[in-house]
């Protein structure tokens, strides 16, 4: 595995620990030291276990890496290798709830009612062979009532944006999770009995395409998946992709938004797969509105402070409040971003009485933005 | 009919104290069922409801207090919000609303809290086990 992730190429040069948003917030964790451990000191155990389990997955230390030590994927097996020989570690956030959930959605009789949601706004066919992936929404809404997460706003809205496209989304009324949060913190057994049901249903229903808006199902539906399914055949697609592709075509505008906003990069959509530029030519797109960047942007975008529900802390929050600093700092009085998770870490901390509102934000999907604007050229 | 299992978590004071006196008085309880004691229903959030039915249980009972007989205030109140949201959850992965329920009992209410169990034992057994097979059995090792 050390060779693997070409952990010999390490150079300790410390850019890693440097840039790691838990470590800048005070964190006592190092991923440079972890290297270091795993190749010369593998005998501190509990070093090398306790750090395995702290880290983020936000991938910046990767990112800054001049020796390209794939450290995001170093630490997805190592997780992997410890919670199958000493079981799952890491605090989980809610108690574990949304793992809860997410394992017991991997039971094979199961029959949800997931799509009690659809109303008349949008437009869905019963069957065929272009699928939309939902996702965990219609869980997080209820789960985080509290805080008044939408993210099922987000859903709707891409498939509005579907609709606009004249594609007319076909919903799997027993799609399960994606199982990104149960793959990232060490629970490969049922996420991949997760994958290969979703393949199934996907299989069974006929569908050849499926289109995702969330980054996190993307990452998991377009890249593990194929690798835990053999023959893997659908034709995985990114929604802002699609789109992309359909406004290069033409006959499509935007309506003018005129406000002053700001972009959260969400980690799986900028270092896992590069569509920063991809992200910035859609914001472009819109008439009158005014993009100011922040502080760290693109691909050396701060993390949202969580991912995966795991190791939720008061350094996540730290990292949270900086961003939302930053976002601030702007001047920009809309904070765009890309992923729900991201919009549920930062809805989160506005809403921090503490902070008496001065972190206080507009939180909108990028989806929603375009879905809102997206107009027919001419009309 | 494979056996279904009912897990109770009780405040520790009325339902407690009735449960206490019930068993003094030699009432019969349902077999099937087991019981957590918890210091007040509001010391149980979502996961903990959620991990009852991951871990295998069939149905879920909630043992409270009065409103207004809470030893700490809000405790009743966060059990309702719970138990709301908790049920639209199991909504959404087809677990019927009926197999949680939450039940509030008076320091006395003894009677109650035993006919009370034995409804809900009836009802989950009329229903039979739950579609869920594949949750995680402990949360440590897990080989």
């Amino acid at each position: 595995m050390i060779v693997d992730m070409a952990l010999y190429q390490c150079l300790e040069c410390g850019k890693c620990t440097a840039s790691c948003p838990r470590r800048l917030t005070g964190k006592e964790y190092s991923p440079r030291l972890l290297a270091h451990k795993v190749i010369v000191e593998r005998e501190d155990e509990a070093f090398i276990e306790n750090a395995v389990w702290e880290c983020l997955t936000c991938g910046m230390c990767r990112e800054r890496c001049p020796s390209g030590v794939d450290f995001n994927r170093f630490i997805l097996e190592m997780r992997t290798l410890l919670a199958e020989k000493k079981g799952l570690k890491g605090y989980r956030a809610h108690d574990g709830a949304l793992h809860s959930w997410m394992r017991m959605m991997s039971s094979p009789d199961l029959m949800q009612n997931r799509l009690d949601w659809v109303d008349d706004s949008i437009q869905v066919a019963s069957s065929g062979d272009v699928a939309f992936f939902t996702g965990c929404a219609p869980y997080f809404d209820i789960f985080f009532a509290g805080i008044e997460v939408d993210t099922l706003t987000i859903v709707r809205d891409s498939i509005r944006l579907l609709n606009f496209l004249d594609i007319k989304p076909f919903l799997l009324p027993n799609e399960r999770c994606c199982g990104h949060d149960l793959l990232w913190t060490g629970d490969t057994e049922n996420f991949e009995a997760l994958c290969r049901q979703n393949y199934r249903s996907f299989k069974d229903a006929g569908v050849r395409e499926i289109i995702v808006s969330c980054p996190e199902c993307f990452h998991i539906l377009g890249e593990h998946m194929p690798r835990i399914i053999p023959g893997f055949d659908l034709k995985v697609t990114l929604l802002l992709d699609l789109l992309q592709r359909e406004l290069h075509k033409g006959g499509m505008a935007f309506r003018p938004f005129s406000r002053k906003v700001t972009f959260q990069d969400p980690c799986r959509l900028v270092r896992m797969i590069d569509r920063s530029s991809l992200l910035r030519e859609l914001l472009g797109l819109i008439p009158e509105m005014k993009l100011v960047e922040m502080e760290n942007s693109g691909r050396g975008a701060l993390c949202c402070g969580n991912c995966g529900f795991i190791n939720c802390d008061a350094y996540s929050k730290q990292i949270q409040v900086a961003r939302l600093k930053e976002a601030r700092a702007t001047g920009a009085d809309l904070l765009i971003t890309a992923c729900p998770k991201c919009m549920i870490h930062m809805t989160c901390t506005i809403r921090d009485k503490l902070r008496h509102g001065k972190i206080k934000m507009e939180i909108r999907d990028l989806v929603s933005v375009l879905a809102d604007q997206i107009e027919l050229f001419g009309g | 009919m494979e056996r279904v299992k009912i897990l109770g978590i009780c405040c520790n004071w009325s339902p407690f104290a009735c449960y206490n006196a019930a068993g003094m008085t030699g009432k019969k309880m349902p077999s099937n069922f087991r019981l957590i004691r918890v210091m007040c229903i509001g010391r149980i959030n979502q996961a903990l409801i959620l991990k009852a039915f991951e871990f295998g249980a069939d149905g879920v009972i909630l043992l409270e207090c009065k409103d207004e007989d809470c030893r700490y205030g809000p405790g009743p109140e966060v059990g309702h919000e719970n138990v709301k949201r908790v049920r639209r959850i199991l909504h959404l992965l087809g677990i019927k609303q009926e197999r949680l329920v939450e039940c509030t009992f008076g320091a006395h209410d003894k009677e109650e809290l035993v006919r009370a169990l034995w409804k809900f034992a009836g009802d989950i057994k009329a229903m039979g086990p739950v579609t869920i097979t594949n949750g995680q059995r402990s949360e440590g090792l897990r080989r």
